[in-house]
């Protein structure tokens, strides 16, 4: 008895503590009756209390002689559990559980009389007890994690006993008793491992669908256990309403967990906004440009903007009667031919041809060319040069007679060469609201408005209600899932389902989720990337030092730091100085150093052969200053954006290299940090960086220079917050232009928008939510049962948003290792620009347009399930409502497109769908109940079986047949209703933005 | 100027590269000691796992699984071919009787062997990943340099799984695969969901053009429209009848054997069709459990598994050869590293990359049966090496690519391969 009766006390103290940590409100007694003499009366529980036990196990498989200490607890409505919240450590961010761990689920459940069969699911050993009676149990998952050919057959196809069973979905262990009482209050504890050894490596601390069911004396249908009143049936729709109260308990209190943890490092993060305000005192305001009387705006940006652009305009005036076009004409063949070696602090022969100013400055030769002056001109010379060591280009065709006649008669003309072009004589109008709403939403929050926000913004009269709206939408927390692609693709996050090899990263999405979902400020977040604690695998920054297969991850790691946050790209550093850059290996090779703690060491496969240097005759276009062996001491390499000084002035620890790295990349006075990426939130909006390009600042200049200090300060100012930034560019008036179609790119002067293609988040995300459509794939995993080895499988979970893909990584190029509906919605990204193995990281995604893409929207099958009619897909609901047909075909352009129809539109469309209208309902359609065919389960554990191929094509094949059609519709309408749903997704509107 | 003109053009060409390939001029000026070849098409065999060099192209004596310790070498008996004193495996007994168009590369190196990503990266790109770019496939770098052979088809085909190592890498999206992964599928975004016939594709097309009409001819969306008709005419008739494998006289399709011949065949009709390059995966791991990657048990039924390529192989070259396109036809058969001659205690075999096979068929290539010697154990090289980028360098001379020609990544000039020089026998 005392054993149960210490266990009943600490369940009674978890409870206690769950009301504590989760802030749950826990529903007092409705049944209490004594259960012995001398206790005190025992309560029905309100919640199941699940506890983490981390201490006290071993990896022996073998149950502990003591009842572990609970670490965590928190509650949940029954014994059903497939995942457990991460653990979160340090500054809040994921940490690694020891494995195995062990989860206790236990609550006091009134029971009816009678004899009960229960049903137990756990991925490893488990029991349940009963009043302390052991009921059933599963056992210890074996240590083998099989090499693929594990002879497990018997849970390819897991157990079935009829209709409305759950099969169970990751080949868990299943087991079932019967327990007979009497009725009344019982006390229900359910234990199971979560995690274990493959041999001696830990396994991923994950639990599998863990369940208690119970099948009541008199029922047949499987019900999860519960405490509470309510019947939960342990169905597979049902679970699936269960598994949402479940994920949404986990979520608030994973939060409530990250921010506690964080509370011990916000007096630190406080001085350090003190430091900011002392450091913004002590310098000058950027001055802002007084509002000019034909622009009148508020808003600094448009002041900026405007200020700009009748400097532009005038400059223009002087250059009227020029013939040759300089933005059209003469800058691309520079571009195309010379400023890949003419540019920035490094160019050739001294000369910049990347910028006006230089360029008339001309190098080592002199000037260039001599306005009017075409015998006077250098430039001219080399390109008509015969001799094989001047003339220019070096390398490849020379300029064409065309092109030389081009340079020529352009330098006759005097070679204007304008600061910017002056692409449109004034602004455009504001974009419409119907434009504005879907425009703001997709920037923020990547998906377009349902019909109802749409409607309600169109009928809202508020003067202020475009403000109104963007603060709405910095509040949503799909801001975080539409930013998350930005971070995966700078820090090239590039995790592996499989084993890592292609300079794979740990999966530290989950980080850069967490980070942005808390709003956590950016010189905080980026402190927490360069200390790189947590677990590597399990999602914290950890996982961004990893670069598997790469001979130094640190100097890969130093790259993606200088590029991102500091605009300097140091790619080229990796094997030797930069030949048109300013920095030097060496400075790469510290920074690496810093990053990695220690010395760094030079291979000679990061260098380049100077025998390989010298051949061909010409001065080489590389240097290498640092020869092979050479051993590299962390120090901070740019000294011109931060004082070293300031690591000992800012940073929490200042004898710690990566803490004196993250002070000096985010200390207020490197202004370079702050202006690098708020002209990255600038170009995400914008369309293009005030200096472009985004990661590579030497080569650009900005068009907008006091523009950018100023967000620079702002940022400082705002605390780092991104979103601030955002709320300031997304109320201008610029950012409100409406767009003007012929613009082939952004506008530098930003006079109008220009048509801009979605990103491949955006298309995918964007047609499942308007269409209404589920996103609804396997599960990222190729290790569904966790019986590998942690550090050679993830499981990455089920995408609800497109940026929770990554490659499917089927390198072993096996069927019984696809993934066909991710597979189908990967083909339609990867069309779009969107990699899945992010092997270097990326500021500006692949936009160019081929076939493929509106080909894989067309065609592909992924448009297949967006298209057809079935009961799951939104317009079906739509298409069955009572409506006259003009109404309906309202519905879906205002669903898709965000606006009305034309009257042409209109007229056609309700014609095409006028035939068959009236008598498109099927009021009692014969319901085919969907088949109840227990899945093959395809694991990494048995995938090399002879039955696992067939049983993967059949999955492709059903993968690409889609879900059948609804039969509530009559089929010749309803696939004349798909037609026109077809035509909608393939309208260019859908993926360009308004 | 028309620099619209010409933006149209590469809109339209996007997916074939013919345009990219013209401004390159790829091989205006090859080094004069280089000689190249005349094939024009390249089809590429993948047999994913890592093929057992010594049980099908470099056999060496018997070895014996069954004597404790078991013995190593060959797990079959070696049969002579139509070239003297080259011999392969009695399972190659078809391919045997053409080697005279046929070089098995006996000597490829490389260091990678733990891991079948890594290693099948590097066959793919010729070169290890640096953290740096993403090296483009080297199918992806033949459709960069040549377009297609008929610019109205795509260049590269894939017949197989998507992964990153068949992709274009830097060179973006327009330089990457098109693919299918059974015969029975058509290829992705190309081909039709099975309820739209050519009339309801024609009701789509009229629903949809209003809503292509909105925007003004010289503009970006104008540019999607283009690109929208150029694939729906690669998902038209003309096009997908190049799939239709029923074309084919069933003596025919007989002859090429199980699904693996069948995409042996399929891209042969590809080819035809004017197709540059096409990648064929014998990834069919049922018929032994492990497919090529023969460990323990997968070695029991690896014969049936040769025997397929076999039928399939040496199907191919005598179709290719009656229809005159062998020698414009280079076939190569590729694996990420081969397998030592000595058994794992489960009668399988391991991972071995100091020597192994990959082989070259047709292709207008003066073959010799074998290139290249090992020693008895089949595990280190004797004599004439080949690395994985002279390999590659050979595969592109063939095509009349120049292997040391440069790629652009960004601003960044990258060898077509990491200074791989072509077998110069091979082209004498």
């Amino acid at each position: 008895m005392t054993s149960k009766d210490d266990s009943m006390n600490l369940c009674l103290i978890g409870w206690i503590s769950v009301l504590l940590v989760a802030g749950q409100a826990v529903v007092t007694a409705e049944v209490s009756v004594p259960t012995a003499a001398n206790v005190a009366p025992v309560l029905r529980s309100a919640t199941v209390l699940v506890e983490i036990c981390e201490q006290g196990l071993n990896d022996q498989d073998a149950w502990p002689d003591a009842l572990p200490t609970a670490t965590e607890s928190f509650g949940l409505p029954a014994f059903g559990i497939d995942q457990i919240p991460p653990k979160y450590v340090d500054d809040g961010i994921r940490g690694t559980r020891p494995s195995p761990s062990l989860i206790r689920l236990s609550a006091v459940v009134d029971l009816p009389p009678g004899k009960h069969r229960f049903l137990i699911r756990a991925r490893s050993a488990s029991r349940l007890s009963i009043n302390a009676t052991l009921v059933a149990e599963t056992p210890f998952a074996p240590k083998n994690g099989g090499d693929g050919s594990q002879a497990d057959t018997e849970r390819l196809v897991p157990l079935d006993l009829g209709r409305g069973y759950r099969f169970a979905p990751r080949g868990e262990y299943e087991k079932f008793a019967e327990f007979e009482t009497t009725g009344g209050l019982v006390e229900v504890k359910f234990e199971v491992f979560a995690g274990g050894r493959e041999g001696k490596s830990p396994r991923r601390v994950e639990v599998g669908e863990t369940v208690v069911a119970i099948a009541k004396s008199s029922h047949e249908k499987w019900e999860l256990l519960t405490p509470l009143p309510e019947v939960i049936p342990y169905t597979d729709s049902a679970w699936e309403d269960y598994r949402v109260r479940v994920i949404k308990t986990m979520t608030e209190y994973s939060s409530v967990n990250r921010a506690s943890l964080r509370g011990q490092n916000d007096p630190y993060w406080a001085s350090r906004r003190e430091a900011a305000k002392l450091w913004l005192a002590s310098v000058p305001e950027i001055p802002v440009p007084l509002p000019l009387d034909r622009f009148p705006s508020e808003n600094p940006i448009d002041r900026f903007i405007a200020a700009k652009f009748a400097d532009v305009k005038t400059q223009k005036q002087h250059d009227l009667a020029n013939v040759v076009d300089f933005f059209h004409e003469v800058r691309p063949l520079l571009e195309n031919r010379c400023v890949d070696c003419h540019r920035g602090a490094k160019a050739k022969g001294g000369l910049r041809l990347d910028n006006a100013e230089f360029a008339k400055k001309g190098g080592n030769s002199g000037p260039a060319f001599v306005a009017g002056q075409v015998q006077a001109s250098e430039l001219l010379r080399r390109v008509t040069s015969i001799e094989a060591d001047e003339v220019m280009p070096p390398k490849g065709k020379r300029l064409t007679v065309a092109e030389t006649n081009l340079l020529n008669r352009w330098i006759e003309e005097g070679a204007s060469w304008p600061e910017l072009p002056l692409i449109r004589d004034s602004f455009a109008d504001q974009v419409d609201d119907a434009g504005f709403i879907r425009r703001v939403m997709l920037d923020t929050v990547g998906v377009p408005p349902t019909a109802d926000e749409l409607r309600k913004f169109l009928a809202d009269g508020a003067s202020e209600k475009r403000a109104a709206l963007v603060d709405k939408l910095l509040d949503d927390p799909r801001w975080a899932d539409h930013w998350m692609p930005v971070w995966q693709d700078l820090l090239a996050e590039n995790p592996n389902i499989l084993n890592p090899t292609l300079n794979n990263t740990g999966p530290f999405r989950w980080w850069i989720y967490d980070s942005l979902i808390d709003d956590l400020p950016l010189d905080r977040m980026v402190t927490q990337l360069v200390l790189q604690h947590g677990g590597d695998r399990e999602g914290g920054p950890a996982g961004f030092g990893v670069a598997s297969q790469n001979d130094v991850p640190f100097a890969t790691k130093g790259t993606i730091v200088s590029s991102t946050f500091l605009g300097v790209d140091l790619k080229c550093a990796r094997c030797h100085d930069s030949p048109t850059g300013a920095f030097k290996q060496e400075q790469l090779f510290q920074l690496g150093a810093m990053l990695a703690v220690q010395t760094l060491d030079v291979p000679k496969s990061s260098s380049v052969d100077p025998v390989k240097l010298s051949a061909g005759g010409r001065t080489p276009l590389i240097e290498v200053t640092l020869i092979p062996g050479s051993k590299v001491e962390p120090k901070w390499p740019f000294p011109d954006f931060a004082a070293p000084g300031l690591a000992t002035e800012l940073a929490l620890n200042t004898n710690d290299r990566r803490e004196q790295l993250a002070a000096l990349l985010t200390a207020p006075q490197n202004q370079r940090f702050a202006q690098v990426i708020a002209n990255r939130v600038w170009q995400r909006f914008m369309g293009r960086g005030i200096v472009e390009p985004l990661d590579d600042w030497e080569k650009g200049t900005p068009t907008h220079p006091e523009l950018l200090q100023w967000l620079g300060r702002e940022f400082v100012r705002n605390g780092y917050q991104v979103k601030a930034l955002a709320r300031t560019i997304l109320n201008s008036a610029a950012y409100q232009r409406a767009v003007d179609p012929t613009l082939r790119e952004p506008d530098p002067l930003y006079s109008a928008s220009e048509p801009r293609r979605l990103s491949a988040e955006q298309i995918v995300d964007s047609l499942f939510a308007a269409t209404g459509k589920p996103l609804r794939t396997e599960p990222l995993c190729l290790d569904l049962n966790g019986r590998r080895d942690k550090s050679n499988a993830v499981d990455l979970g089920t995408p609800h948003r497109a940026w929770m893909l990554a490659s499917l990584s089927n390198e072993r190029d096996r069927p019984s290792l696809t993934l066909p509906r991710l597979q189908a919605v990967s083909d339609v990204m990867s069309a779009f620009g969107w990699r899945g193995a992010r092997q270097d990281p990326s500021s500006t995604r692949d936009i160019s347009p081929n076939a493929l893409q509106p080909a894989i929207l067309a065609n592909g099958v992924m448009s297949q399930w967006l298209t057809r009619l079935s009961n799951d897909h939104g317009l079906t609901e739509v298409s069955l409502r009572e409506q006259p047909v003009e109404a309906f075909v309202e519905e879906l352009f205002i669903r898709l497109l965000s606006r009305s129809p034309t009257e042409d539109e209109k007229a056609r469309y309700s014609r095409w769908l006028a035939e068959g209208y009236a008598s498109r309902r099927i009021e009692d359609p014969q319901f085919e109940s969907p088949p109840h065919v227990a899945p093959k389960l395809l694991t990494w554990t048995n995938h090399l079986q002879p039955e696992s191929d067939p049983a993967a094509q059949e999955r492709i094949f059903a993968a690409e047949k889609g879900d059948p059609p609804t039969r509530r519709l009559e089929p010749q309408w309803r696939a004349r209703c798909e037609d026109a749903i077809w035509a909608l997704i393939n309208s260019p509107e859908m993926i360009y933005r308004p | 100027m028309n620099t619209e003109l010409n933006r149209r053009d590469c809109l339209k060409f996007a997916l074939t590269g013919a345009v990219t390939s013209l401004l390159n001029s790829a091989y205006a000026n090859p080094p004069s000691t280089l000689k190249t070849g005349k094939a024009e098409h390249c089809i590429f065999f993948w047999l994913g796992g890592g093929m057992a060099q010594v049980d099908t192209f470099d056999p060496k004596r018997l070895g014996d699984t069954k004597s404790t310790p078991s013995r190593s070498g060959s797990y079959y008996a070696s049969i002579e071919t139509t070239v003297p004193g080259v011999r392969v495996t009695e399972h190659l007994a078809q391919t045997a009787m053409l080697m005279d168009h046929v070089t098995a590369v006996r000597t490829i190196n490389h260091r990678v062997v733990d891991e079948h990503a890594f290693a099948t990266n590097l066959v793919h790109t010729g070169r290890t990943i640096s953290g740096s770019t993403v090296y483009p496939s080297i199918g992806s770098i033949v459709a960069h340099q040549l377009g297609a052979v008929d610019p109205s088809v795509p260049p590269y085909f894939l017949i197989g799984i998507p992964n990153v190592s068949r992709g274009p890498g830097f060179l973006g999206a327009k330089c990457g695969y098109i693919y299918l992964t059974d015969t029975r599928t058509g290829p992705a975004g190309f081909t039709r969901a099975a309820d739209v016939d050519t009339a309801r594709s024609v009701d789509r097309l009229a629903l949809l053009e209003p809503l292509q009409s909105r925007f003004p001819a010289n503009s970006t969306l104008a540019d999607y429209r283009t690109a929208q008709v150029e694939a729906l005419r690669l998902s038209g008739p003309d096009f997908l009848q190049h799939f239709q494998l029923g074309q084919e006289p069933d003596t025919v399709r007989q002859r090429y054997g199980g699904e693996f011949g069948q995409r042996c065949l399929l891209a042969r009709r590809l080819v035809q069709a004017g197709v540059r390059f096409v990648e064929v995966s014998h990834n069919l791991g049922f018929i032994n459990g492990t497919g090529w990657d023969t460990h323990n048990g997968g070695q029991l039924q690896q014969h049936l598994l040769i025997r397929e390529l076999d039928t399939a192989l040496s199907a191919l070259i005598e179709d290719l050869a009656r229809k005159q396109m062998l020698d414009k036809t280079l076939i190569v058969v590729g694996t990420e590293f081969g397998r030592p001659a000595a058994f794992d205690s489960g009668g399988g075999r391991g991972h071995q990359a100091t020597a192994f096979s990959l082989v070259l068929a047709g292709g207008g290539l003066n073959h010799c049966g074998a290139y290249g010697v090992t020693d008895d154990e089949c595990k280190e090289v004797v004599e004439n090496p080949v690395s994985i980028p002279d390999f590659h360098a050979t595969i592109h001379a063939a095509l009349g690519i120049n292997p040391h020609h440069e790629l652009l990544d960004g601003s960044r000039p990258v060898p077509i391969t990491d200074g791989g020089n072509p077998i110069a026998k091979l082209f004498a």
